[in-house]
């Protein structure tokens, strides 16, 4: 059989590797995906899926722990089977691995597991992966590449995993409670697995080198989150930094910078959750002379085009933020780019973030500080939970709804939700700041009662000042 | 309901305009697009048509007076109106249908208005739909009743003490189809009393409520006072998004700018577009006549000294380049402003800022137009140094290849035309800046040296002031600085 020449090599089956070589197949491309690992990248495996597997398990936990308090429903001895909490979590991760793989089938798109590498602008080197079968030939030829390979896990210089000391890889198949952990790094994954090892009993720390949680985020959102944590119990170390650890009496003992003063705190494990590299080393880039920026992102441009121009990039290996949603977005993109049926070019600020521990937090577009340091006037319109009824009936009023509107037309800039269930309800406001929503529509269109939702549209009133029940 | 007429924004630049014919008097019938009155813009005179519908009710700003944009000058009123608010509501029966049909912008009224609370909320709970549209879909009933082209019955409802009294049969609810203003929707049970042939012949207008576009980009639009059915939308499916309407409106600008140069209409020429650099040219030195009230100072410089220096430096062949004139006269020039400083700076609203840097900029005459590289901290430059740098900037322009930081952040600027030989002239000051040099050729002339009658070489040079922030004795007393540096140009070398 002659090597075929595909018209696109998707290098990485993640959430923007397969969902763009769909896009591709149905815009009547012939697509082969490279995967070394398994379909469906990190987030389907290593990341998002069974990870809120895990915060599903820790929610049903934190609901029977205070049902009896909560709704005078007793339940007796609460006994945890952890290890099924872990299994459940890879069945889930596992179901939807094999969906990428159905999907990649039912659209006829080449499979092929190796590492795939740059040799030539039309050529991936594909080198065979240990344990699994040795591909077919040893390059594939195609008029354009996408490399899709996503991000790893950081660490410390000088630091392995290993003996209780993880990252949120290792920690989704640690089929054990600590009884106590520390976190380094107050972001979006450890924050979750904060709250995760907090249902289930682990006594937590959690040491953030900056002086907020999330950086970057909503100051507001972040002190509301803060408080939620310090409430279930965990102690929140904010502008620690780490210096080291050291394994002394089958604990991990870690020595932590305070504006200068080393400070010294024990657990029984590590999470290191200091944020994710981009994938960009050993994939040849220098041969066909792509350029790389800080901290090693692939450099595009308006069209996710690599300085080599046949070869495209997208996800977390070429930018910010690292998330599953905007690879998929921008992978789609790419793609429709390359087919000729799209406009270059891609908001960011339409792609919302979502922290999935309780109380969920949840933002798109601009807070108040940023929209201001960029020099545009707002209004902002917030409403607490506490002012809803819904989240009074069900008892979750932590949070509130914040949106920031421009002075001049309303236009919604941005939107930060903590709360009950916010990564649901932040979706409204992702619609509306696409469709280049204002206040009034968000506000005047009618939100079902009692919901959550009527929150954001009290908020959109607000904007305004004319908030009915706050 | 009446409209006010505001002073419309004519030019990118107008901030205020005179009346000098009104075409319409009161009590006369406006169609949209006519000729309201003739308008004196900073930039020409313009006739100036009308947005709307209705009767000339009142004219407020009388011929010969100026008044600012977004100003009321003229009021109108629909046709008809005062029935509209007495209509009795549903009790009037539909056979009476309208028949003319109101000519449909997609602006609500030229005027920056904020729509009435009570519109507003019916906008969010209606839908785009309605939102765009000037005439409130409305009833058969209450249109029947009012019997009249008024083209926005959303009065009717707010008059009728907020309830919307035609709301009965509003074509949404009703599930007809069309919620188009003109395109009259029934009520299921008078349907025959409005498909009369009468009626169904109607032409269409243009209906901007099914213009496909943005809350944000509708919001804007209205505020701007433009139809949004005239801009090409580029999101998905043709629908015009707010970046669109920016675009939109640049254009627009540079439209109605190559309206102004363009020749006069029966003259006979061939007309040319202008090249990018050429607009920008015009648009800043139009800009800067009619912002900058300008006033100069000439005086004649002894350049004997200079010309011997210039010699002299040539000959023992100090610098790596031979020092030009210029090069002098741009020294002379950093050392008299590093001393009058308000003459190195710009006035900005109600103030001025003095910059601490001397960066001078040269005009330099390039195919049709001109550009201004400039060197920059002059102050700190000795002459060869600024030699040197002018050398380069030339040689770059021979070449072609600026870098931004070359033709931008001058803070005073030389134009120089002693090469062509000229005698005299004086430049214009290129905005934000506060003067401008203008630099004659060096000439032989009789002159006066210890009561003696000599040949001598003379050069007038000329300085252009921004009169808000510099008056005559500091512009005089700026050039006489550069004449004494000039006359004796030892100092230039320390």
């Amino acid at each position: 059989m002659p090597n075929p020449r595909y018209d696109l090599a998707v290098i990485g089956s993640g959430p923007g590797g397969y969902v763009a070589a769909i896009r591709a197949s149905q815009l009547k491309m012939r697509v082969v995906v490279i995967e070394r690992d398994l379909p469906g990248g990190v987030c389907l495996n290593w990341g998002c899926i069974p990870s809120k597997s895990l915060l599903n398990s820790a929610e049903t936990m934190e609901a029977i722990r205070g049902a009896e308090q909560e709704h005078g429903i007793g339940v007796g001895e609460v006994r945890v089977d952890f290890k099924r909490v872990i299994a459940r979590s890879r069945a889930a991760a596992a179901t939807l691995s094999k969906g990428v793989s159905f999907l990649l089938r039912k659209n006829k798109i080449d499979y092929i597991e190796a590492l795939g590498a740059i040799a030539g602008p039309h050529t991936v080197a594909l080198t065979p992966v240990a344990g699994k079968p040795a591909p077919r030939a040893e390059a594939i030829e195609a008029e354009r590449i996408l490399i899709a390979t996503g991000s790893g896990e950081r660490l410390f210089p000088g630091m392995s995993v290993g003996d209780g000391v993880m990252t949120s890889r290792e920690a989704l198949l640690y089929d054990r409670v600590p009884a106590s952990v520390i976190i380094i790094g107050a972001g979006a994954i450890g924050l979750e697995f904060g709250y995760f090892y907090q249902a289930f009993g682990s006594k937590i720390t959690v040491v953030e080198l900056e002086k907020q949680m999330l950086p970057g985020f909503d100051e507001e959102v972040a002190e509301e989150l803060r408080k939620a944590f310090v409430k279930r119990g965990a102690t929140i170390m904010l502008g620690h930094g780490y210096k080291s650890m050291a394994r002394k009496n089958n604990e991990w003992t870690v020595t932590l910078d305070a504006a200068g003063a080393a400070k010294t705190i024990a657990a029984e494990a590590v999470l290191v959750a200091v944020g994710r590299a981009p994938i960009s080393r050993e994939l040849g880039l220098d041969r066909v002379g792509i350029e790389v920026e800080r901290g090693g992102y692939i450099k595009i441009d308006d069209s996710f085009r690599t300085t080599c121009p046949s070869i495209y990039a997208i996800g977390d290996v070429a930018r910010m933020p690292l998330l599953a949603h905007k690879a998929s977005a921008e992978g789609i993109a790419a793609v429709e780019i390359m087919a000729g049926v799209r406009e270059p070019g891609f908001d960011l600020l339409a792609v919302p973030g979502c922290i999935y521990c309780e109380p969920e937090v949840a933002t798109v577009g601009l807070s108040e500080t940023q929209a201001k340091a960029r020099g545009i006037e707002v209004k902002v319109g917030k409403i607490p939970f506490r002012a809803n009824g819904k989240a009074v009936a069900v008892n979750q009023t932590e949070g509130f709804v914040k949106i920031v509107a421009s002075k001049q037309y309303g236009e919604v800039i941005g939107c930060q939700i903590i709360g009950h269930r916010a990564t649901d309800l932040i979706s409204e406001v992702v619609l509306g700041k696409t469709l280049e929503t204002t206040t009034a529509e968000l506000g005047h269109s009618i939100h079902p009662h009692p919901t959550l939702s009527e929150a954001i549209m009290e908020a959109a009133l607000a904007a305004e000042g004319e908030a009915i029940n706050y | 309901m009446s409209s006010e007429i505001v002073m419309p924004k004519l030019s990118d630049t107008m901030e205020e305009g005179k009346i000098i014919r009104w075409l319409k008097h009161p009590g006369d019938q406006i169609h949209h697009g006519d000729a309201l009155a003739e308008v004196e813009t900073d930039k020409a005179d313009m006739v100036m048509e009308s947005f709307e519908e209705g009767i000339l009710a009142e004219i407020r700003l009388k011929e010969g007076e100026s008044a600012h944009v977004g100003a009321t000058i003229a009021v109108l009123r629909a046709a008809g109106e005062g029935v509209a608010s007495s209509a009795p509501g549903p009790a009037a029966e539909a056979g009476a249908v309208k028949v003319e049909a109101p000519k449909v912008t997609a602006v609500r009224s030229p005027e920056r208005v904020t729509p009435l609370r009570g519109a507003k909320r019916r906008r969010g709970s209606n839908g785009s739909e309605a939102e765009e549209s000037p005439a409130e879909p409305s009833s058969v009933a209450a249109r029947g009743s009012a019997e009249v082209a008024d083209a926005n019955l959303a009065e009717v409802d707010e008059e009728a003490g907020g309830f919307p009294v035609s709301r009965d049969f509003h074509p949404a609810l009703s599930g007809h189809p069309s919620a188009a203003p003109t395109a009259i929707a029934a009520p299921p049970e008078r349907a025959i009393a409005v498909t009369t042939p009468h009626e169904s012949h109607l032409p269409l207008p243009p209906d901007p409520a099914k213009v496909r576009s943005s809350p944000l980009a509708r919001r804007a639009a209205e505020e701007a006072g433009i139809d949004l059915s005239q801009i090409r939308g580029t999101g998905p499916d043709g629908r015009v998004t707010k970046r669109d309407l920016d675009n939109f409106i640049r254009e627009q600008q540079l439209f109605r700018f190559r309206r102004l140069v363009a020749p006069r209409e029966g003259l006979p020429g061939t007309r040319e577009e202008l090249s990018k650099m050429r607009k920008t040219i015009a648009l800043r030195m139009a800009q800067s006549k009619r912002e900058i009230p300008h006033f100069y100072v000439t005086i004649e410089v002894d350049m004997e000294e200079v010309v011997k220096l210039k010699k002299s430096l040539e000959v023992t062949e100090l610098f790596e380049e031979n020092v030009t004139y210029n090069d002098i006269i741009i020294k002379a020039t950093a050392l008299a402003l590093s001393r009058y400083t308000r003459m190195n700076a710009s006035y900005q609203d109600d103030g001025f800022v003095i910059y601490p840097n001397i960066n001078i900029g040269m005009a330099v005459a390039v195919e049709d137009g001109l550009i201004v590289p400039v060197i920059h901290e002059c102050e700190r430059k000795t002459l060869p140094e600024i030699s040197r740098a002018s050398h380069q900037l030339v040689a770059k322009a021979a070449r072609g290849g600026f870098s931004g930081d070359d033709l931008s952040g001058a803070t005073f600027t030389i134009s120089n035309m002693g090469m062509l030989g000229v005698e005299h002239f004086a430049a214009v000051i290129v905005p934000p800046q506060a003067a401008i040099l203008a630099v004659s050729a060096v000439k032989e002339k009789p002159v006066v040296r210890n009561g003696q009658l000599a040949v001598g070489k003379t050069m007038m040079i000329t300085v252009a002031c921004d009169h808000r922030i510099i008056d005559g004795v500091i512009g005089a007393r700026f050039v006489n600085e550069i004449k004494r540096f000039l006359e004796n140009p030892a100092s230039l070398l320390v």
